[in-house]
């Protein structure tokens, strides 16, 4: 475990020392801010906004998901890619750590760096919060619940991040595999077909539903858990499995 | 008697493919407590691949690696502890200051929080990195690189240290100061080092191991190299107003059974070393063919065989 903190601590600071980071930040508040401006002064408008006690965040976490599907790869990227290129990676894995703890160690990193992002979001339900009045319950459900959503696009990112040492072909990949986890339910749709129901279990967008509404299903939090448990495993087992081939 | 089991370090047939690359072939040898083994080849022989398999970074093909004991594919953590390493070309994250690296591999050695500021003060010193540290590891030069990354394999005070030509990028004055390091660490200490180096080798290691093409071809102290492959006696000539064939008529010499060209600064002259067969005194055969084909002999040398000559002729093919 110390050694998966120290890993951690270190994959979190160099965030900060990395222009592709505050970028991706950047322009996550800015797309979210335009949602939300866009979305606040129509909420206005409706007086049982108002009567109901409610404002609603479900925009707000809804568009925070899908925006992770785009930038959180671009978080994910460096994490072992970056290592591999520069053969820090050599330097790392001779020290006296597991591969596991490397990769949980990384994750760690991104996370604390993806809960900084989500502090400064705090602003928006802020402003909600002086024109309507929220409730706390599903506030607090929706940033843990969208905390796990983008903990798995970070996992699933460090995953594509293994298989290469190129920080550009791994925000590909990772994006690929994102943006397939996310829509595979729209996928029969789209194709003129009947909804495949497998399918639609299997989509992000269909458990982003109840977390947007600030509610946390035990089924999306074992889901989403699975998919992490399961990107873990197979970035370790690669990274396991690097030693046979090149380097 | 030295066993597999109570050597610090033992590889057992060591074999190593990159895809249809053989960079080792069927590599043995015992490493003793104590010893310092220059690990001597030229470019690709296998000296990297073989440390990277050493320090658990890529697995063998086959073969088997022993530390103190234990293999180091099933007690993989617990030898790592026990070891320091610097990589080719001593990768570090160039974003973070020394201090603050240091620190990182200090706590991934498990050392003790509170010792930690004390224990990078003192390898600091030792090294001579002081004045760098606070800066980031990505504006230093090559030397300081190199430094720093020979701070963090001893960081952790191991028992046995491998260093993958831990000189190279260094100036002549620290080359020395890191010999005399190493020598003095390695009075208790098991350590690797590679190198192209003839003269780090004998400066700093008690044992040779010569690779050649991924296969050991020579294992001893430098005397005992020499004793063991200086067999063969050579001669060093230079001459003036020889033509093209001059490589053929020298090889058509009774008794010599190699010639090689050596560089020289000298444009008007070329150089040359022979290999005798043993016990044959070639000199008057060398200067009667000067005689005899004109050309102007400005060097005719008995040598006896040193370590350059022998690595020379080892890794000539
Ligand atoms: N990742 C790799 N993929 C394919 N071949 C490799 C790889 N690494 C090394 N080799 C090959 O293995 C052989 C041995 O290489 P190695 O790096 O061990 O040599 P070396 O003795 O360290 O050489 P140098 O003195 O140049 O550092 C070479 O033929 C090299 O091309
Ligand atoms: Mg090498």
């Amino acid at each position: 475990m110390r050694n998966i903190l120290v890993i951690a601590r270190r994959e979190f600071f160099a965030y900060f020392g990395s222009a592709t980071a505050y970028i991706a930040i950047a322009l996550f508040l800015a797309l979210l801010g335009i949602t939300f401006f866009f979305e606040v002064p129509f909420l206005i408008a409706k007086p049982a906004f108002f009567d109901a006690r409610v404002a609603d965040l479900r925009p707000l976490f809804e568009w925070m998901m899908f925006l992770f599907a785009i930038l959180l790869p671009a978080i994910s990227m460096r994490l072992l890619a970056e290592e591999r290129k520069l053969g820090t990676l050599e330097l790392l894995l001779t020290m006296p750590v597991t591969e596991s703890e490397v990769v949980l160690g990384k994750l760690f990193g991104a996370v604390g760096f993806l809960l900084v992002a989500l502090v400064l979001t705090l602003g928006y339900p802020l402003l909600v919060s002086i024109l309507g009045h929220p409730d706390v319950g599903p506030l607090v459900g929706g940033y843990l619940g969208v905390l796990l959503v983008g903990t798995t696009y970070l996992a699933l990112g460090l995953l594509a991040s293994s298989w290469t040492s190129s920080q550009v072909v791994a925000f590909l990949l990772a994006i690929v595999i994102s943006a397939t986890f996310t829509f595979i339910d729209l996928v029969p749709e789209a194709l003129g077909l009947k909804a495949i129901p497998a399918f639609e279990v299997l989509s992000f967008n269909y458990h982003f539903k109840s977390i947007a509404r600030g509610v946390l299903d035990l089924r999306d939090i074992v889901f989403f858990v699975s998919i992490i448990i399961g990107a873990v495993m197979l970035t370790t087992w690669s990274l396991e499995s690097r030693k046979w081939k090149g380097a | 008697m030295s066993t597999s089991q109570t050597s610090m370090i033992s590889v057992q047939n060591l074999v190593r493919d990159y895809g249809p690359i053989r960079a080792l072939s069927d590599v043995s040898f015992l490493i003793e407590r104590g010893q310092v083994v220059g690990l001597l080849g030229p470019n690709g022989a296998g000296k990297t691949t073989c440390m990277k398999i050493l320090t658990g970074f890529i697995a063998a093909t086959s073969g088997q690696v022993l530390i103190d004991g234990k293999d180091i594919v099933e007690h993989g953590v617990e030898v790592r502890k026990r070891i320091g390493y610097l990589p080719e070309n001593a990768p570090l994250y160039q974003d973070m200051r020394a201090r603050d690296y240091l620190h990182f591999v200090a706590r991934l050695r498990n050392i003790a929080p509170e010792k930690i500021k004390e224990r990078i003060e003192h390898v600091a010193k030792v090294i001579q990195i002081e004045s760098v540290l606070n800066q980031d590891i990505g504006t230093l030069s090559k030397g300081y690189r190199q430094r720093v990354g020979l701070a963090q394999a001893m960081i952790h005070d191991p028992e046995i240290l491998i260093l993958d030509e831990p000189t190279s990028g260094l100036d002549p004055n620290q080359i020395i100061e890191i010999r005399e390091l190493i020598k003095e660490v390695g009075k208790d200490r098991t350590v690797i080092l590679s190198t192209h180096n003839l003269h780090e080798v004998t400066a700093t290691c008690n044992r040779i191991l010569i690779v050649h093409k991924g296969r050991l071809i020579a294992d001893g102290s430098p005397a005992e190299i020499q004793e063991q492959h200086g067999g063969s006696n050579t001669f060093k000539i230079s001459i003036q107003g020889a033509g093209e064939s001059v490589k053929d008529t020298l090889m058509g010499l009774e008794g010599v059974t190699d010639v090689v060209r050596l560089e020289n600064q000298d444009q008007a002259a070329t150089d040359w070393r022979l290999f005798g067969a043993a016990d044959v005194d070639l000199r008057a055969d060398i200067f009667n063919l000067a005689v005899q084909n004109g050309w102007t002999l400005l060097e005719l040398h008995h040598e006896r065989q040193d370590l350059e000559t022998i690595f020379q002729r080892l890794t000539l093919t």
